[in-house]
């Protein structure tokens, strides 16, 4: 279930991406064919790319939302 | 090489595993060894999976088996066979003057920087025609660039049977043309017969191993 928190679902969101790119990959490391290479490189590489990038984020806004302001 | 894809399969289910307990359990990150966690388990274990899993795929795309696994190919791996020295990819394969396990890629690869990524975007562009395209018969591929010297110089630059070949030296020009890229070593006259697929029906085989 995701949460309501935006921040909180963004992340779960981002270990979505980055468990089932990493599970795609993991798949196309026991299947040794070209199309594997490809799935791995394309599927797994560009879902693990968008979960990493999507986690950094919520890591970069969670700092912005945690700060108080100077006055 | 089988223990090395177990480990690498291991340590990614292992890691999809934690992830997706800090999905379905986001509460855990709230404290500060959660946050530790969490960074661990979604930045620093799907980079080093991901590049063990790249260095582990690039090995095995690099091997004959991978190559020769597209139908396409099949020609190209039987031309390894021919019972004749003077078939320069046979005469390699066979005389383990490339590592037979990787014959395809030490010569079609590029010794450049760079060049075996480059090589692998090609493999990639092979697939992808292969699946969406029309792939071409065998013995109509080309190669996507002319074949170039340095691939041959990566072994034999600077080897006796190169340096001091009687063909080679007979005129002064011709090593400096060789080494220069100016005169190709598959060119006409010279280490002409690559992959001949035209003769294969009838060329005489090695049987290998035994």
């Amino acid at each position: 279930m995701l949460s309501m928190n935006p921040l909180e679902k963004r992340r779960q969101f981002a270990g979505l991406c980055l468990a089932v790119g990493l599970v795609i990959e993991a798949l196309c490391l026991l299947w040794a064919t070209p199309i594997a290479f490809v799935l791995f490189v394309a599927i797994g590489g560009s879902l693990m790319f968008l979960g990493l990038v999507l986690y950094l984020t919520s890591l970069v806004n969670t700092g912005r939302s945690d700060r108080r302001p100077e006055w | 090489m089988l223990h090395a894809t177990t480990l690498i399969v291991s340590l990614i289910v292992f890691s999809a595993v934690v992830i997706a307990v800090l999905v379905v359990r986001p509460a855990i990150t709230a404290t500060r060894g959660g946050k530790i966690l969490a960074f661990v388990a979604m930045f620093c274990l799907p980079i080093f999976c991901g590049l063990l899993g790249f260095s582990r795929e690039m090995g095995r795309a690099k091997t004959t088996a991978f190559c020769l696994s597209c139908h396409t190919m099949e020609a190209y791996g039987k031309s390894l066979l021919v019972d004749d020295p003077t078939h320069i990819p046979a005469g390699h394969f066979q005389n383990h003057r490339v590592p037979p396990d990787e014959a395809c890629y030490s010569c079609h690869t590029q010794y450049a920087m760079f060049g075996g990524l480059k090589v692998k975007l090609y493999g990639l562009k092979h697939v992808a025609i292969y699946y969406f395209g029309t792939p071409p018969a065998p013995e109509n591929i080309k190669l996507y660039e002319p074949y170039n010297n340095r691939e041959c110089l990566h072994c034999h630059l600077g080897a006796r049977s190169f340096e001091d070949g009687v063909v080679h030296n007979a005129d002064p020009a011709t090593l400096p043309a060789i080494k220069s890229n100016q005169l190709s070593c598959i060119s006409s006259g010279c280490h002409e017969i690559a992959h001949d697929l035209a003769h294969l029906k009838d060329a005489k085989f090695w049987k290998e191993g035994k």
